[in-house]
């Protein structure tokens, strides 16, 4: 049966060429398509988590839902040993966030500002290599400041600056600053909102001694980060919550699964016609072909063995066309993985949107190019079943008859 | 038919207008035509504890000038409202600072009450409309709805007050979405001249329950000269020490 199918194949050329060409285009198409899709996601999805997210992040209890001071952890000694003891953490860093009034002679505007250990913050976020201008590692009164809010204060290097806000125990802080760096992330919001000022003189400052708005953890492997999160979740007090990035980020994940189910959608549509062409072109060329089960039939093949033979044509012309599909189309997604295309001042544009870089890479994952290359397969195959069907209503004598 | 709906109406103008009025007698009440306060702030909430004082001198909607003079930390640090713009200068860092209208509903000096708030730069007067909602004696429960164009935040404000002086009892402040955001609560009335004020007041905020600001008006001057010169920017300098 399997020789026949072969020799049906060569013979009908043009159904053959057909089914190939369009199971292997859309094929092709759909590995890159799914390959660009996940590959920006995955793409805004790091750059966040490497921005500032990090992978774990661990607060006192309330703290995400009241804010405020009275929900600071107050003892970060106690989670900083926890953290010392548990395997797989690539870095840790603790940060308190503060917001008040920053002020030049002519404008003012509210601020997030942030105490960091800058060295430290160097291993978990990319703070470090979005500086611009200036130093990143500052001490005393010199701020890391955001382009945008500098640009809005317009404020340049060494200039100075007021603050005004609250110190931990609700008092009075007021402070000059200096501005000594300004970064780019390219997320507008943090940049236009954001400065950052070294541990030290914020505590100082801010009596912030031994106290944090929140624990930042980077797993050494992100694959790995659940299991990681729950090994340290079970050495937490009730008082102390631990959130994962999908949770920090819960927004952003749902934002791509919509994205994501409106990317298939579309692509539904497309091999909804695909599929009927393939059928169509297979129903035609399997009713000029009933003389021919006729007498297949007549010299005592079976139903069921002609049900094989169509099975098996459409079956080897897909194989062949979705082998080849899964290799062009992987080829692509694992070219573009290494070398992402580029469109310059793409970042700029849809910055609002977490776009922080010009690159567009796809995400090569063999799984993934598996299950596309099945699903078309399956339509193929699915194509079939009409025509086995309609081959089946004929007797032998009927078919033979058939014009 | 016609004449049910004219009499509602003119219920409902005249009900209207009750409100008005017993709001601006409220209104008059807590701003005389100017008034100069010694007030004493205590702040509690979950962790802490603190107490500020401070003078405040104010000359109708638009002019206010606070000084704090308790703890010595934060001595000297002024305020001064001016036509709906608001100005802070702190002695520490000699620096006066623009408050941008964006902060004015940021908490004041770590209370629960706003900077809008300390410089009563929304009028109840002005900004919202007014309606009776239940007279129980002298006591009137009036509903003020924010009119649609006020720069305001709270969407309604339910306002309990005593008639006999017009002094408030009770305020409950609801956000746009009408949630219920805070209480303002008024006890100890006294009467300073020809004008009667609850001598203290609490701000229970409904989120937080651990939090709570009382403040206690220690000393109240209604319509004494108080010099133009506190109302100027320079003022804010001058009279901080």
């Amino acid at each position: 049966m399997f020789e026949l199918a072969i020799k049906n194949i060569l013979f009908y050329k043009g159904r053959s060429i057909t089914t190939f060409l369009l199971s292997y285009i859309s094929a092709t198409f759909f590995v890159i398509y799914v390959a660009f899709l996940d590959g920006s996601h995955i793409s805004m999805l790091q750059n966040s988590l490497k921005v500032y997210t990090g992978s774990i992040q661990i607060y006192q209890k309330d703290y995400r839902d009241e804010g405020g001071y009275d929900y600071l952890i107050y003892n970060n000694q106690k989670i900083f040993n926890i953290l010392d003891k548990t395997e797989g953490i690539e870095a840790y860093t603790s940060r308190v966030e503060t917001f008040g009034i920053v002020s030049t002679q002519e404008n003012s505007s509210a601020m997030m500002l942030s105490g960091v250990n800058f060295e430290k913050e160097a291993n978990i976020s990319e703070l470090k290599n979005a500086l611009i201008e200036g130093v990143y590692n500052s001490y005393d009164n010199c701020l890391y400041m955001g382009v945008d809010l500098a640009k809005k204060l317009d404020l340049s290097l060494n200039d100075e600056v007021s603050f005004v806000g609250s110190a931990i125990e609700s008092s009075f802080v007021a402070d000059i600053f200096k501005v000594c760096g300004i970064f780019r992330t390219g997320m507008y919001e943090f940049d236009a909102n954001s400065a950052f000022l070294n541990r030290n003189y914020f505590d100082t400052l801010f009596y912030a001694q031994n106290t944090s708005s929140y624990i930042v953890v980077k797993a050494k492997d992100l694959n790995k980060n659940d299991a990681l999160a729950s090994n340290i979740r079970s050495h937490l007090s009730e008082n102390e919550k631990l959130y994962t990035w999908q949770e920090l980020m819960s927004a952003m994940v749902e934002a791509m699964k919509v994205d994501s189910i409106f990317g298939y959608i579309s692509m539904a549509l497309l091999f909804f016609v695909i599929f009927f062409v393939i059928l169509i072109y297979g129903f035609i060329n399997i009713s000029a072909r009933i003389k021919e089960f006729g007498t297949l039939k007549s010299i005592g093949i079976s139903d069921r063995q002609i049900d094989t033979l169509l099975f098996l044509e459409i079956f080897i012309i897909s194989i062949f066309a979705l082998i080849l599909a899964g290799l062009s189309g992987g080829y692509v997604a694992y070219y573009y993985e290494l070398h992402p295309i580029v469109i310059e001042g793409m970042s700029e544009i849809y910055k609002d949107y977490g776009i922080i870089s010009d690159e567009i890479p796809t995400s090569f994952n063999l799984y993934t190019i598996f299950c596309n290359v099945g699903l078309i397969l399956f339509l193929n195959l699915l194509s079939i079943v009409y025509p086995i069907y309609y081959v089946r209503q004929y007797s032998p004598i009927e078919a033979m008859r058939h014009v | 038919m016609r004449y049910l709906i004219l009499l509602s109406f003119i219920v409902h103008t005249l009900l209207a207008n009750e409100a008005n009025e017993i709001i601006q007698k409220l209104d008059k009440n807590i701003r005389g035509e100017s008034v100069y306060m010694q007030i004493s702030m205590n702040i509690k909430s979950l962790r802490h504890e603190r107490t500020i004082k401070m003078q405040t001198w104010a000359q109708g909607k638009e002019k206010s000038f606070v000084k704090i003079i308790y703890p010595p930390r934060e001595r000297g640090i002024t305020f001064l409202s001016l036509n709906k713009e608001m100005w802070n200068y702190i002695p520490k860092i000699e620096r006066t600072i623009k408050i941008p209208p964006s902060m004015m509903l940021q908490n004041w000096m770590g209370s629960d009450i706003s900077n809008d708030d300390m410089l009563k730069q929304s009028s109840l007067v002005d900004d919202y409309h007014a309606k009776i909602l239940k007279k129980e004696g002298a006591i009137v429960t009036i509903e003020l709805k924010a009119k649609e164009d006020a720069p305001v935040v709270w969407g309604k404000i339910i306002s309990k007050i005593d008639t006999t002086h017009y002094t408030g009892i009770e305020d409950t402040f609801y956000d746009e979405y009408g949630e219920k955001i805070r209480i303002f609560s008024y006890e100890n009335v006294k009467q300073f001249g020809k004008y009667y004020l609850p001598t203290v007041w609490k701000i229970l905020p409904i989120k937080k329950k651990n939090n709570l600001t009382t403040m206690v008006l220690e000393e109240v001057k209604y319509d004494e000269k108080i010099s133009s010169q506190y109302f100027k920017k320079s003022a804010l300098k001058r009279f901080s020490r």
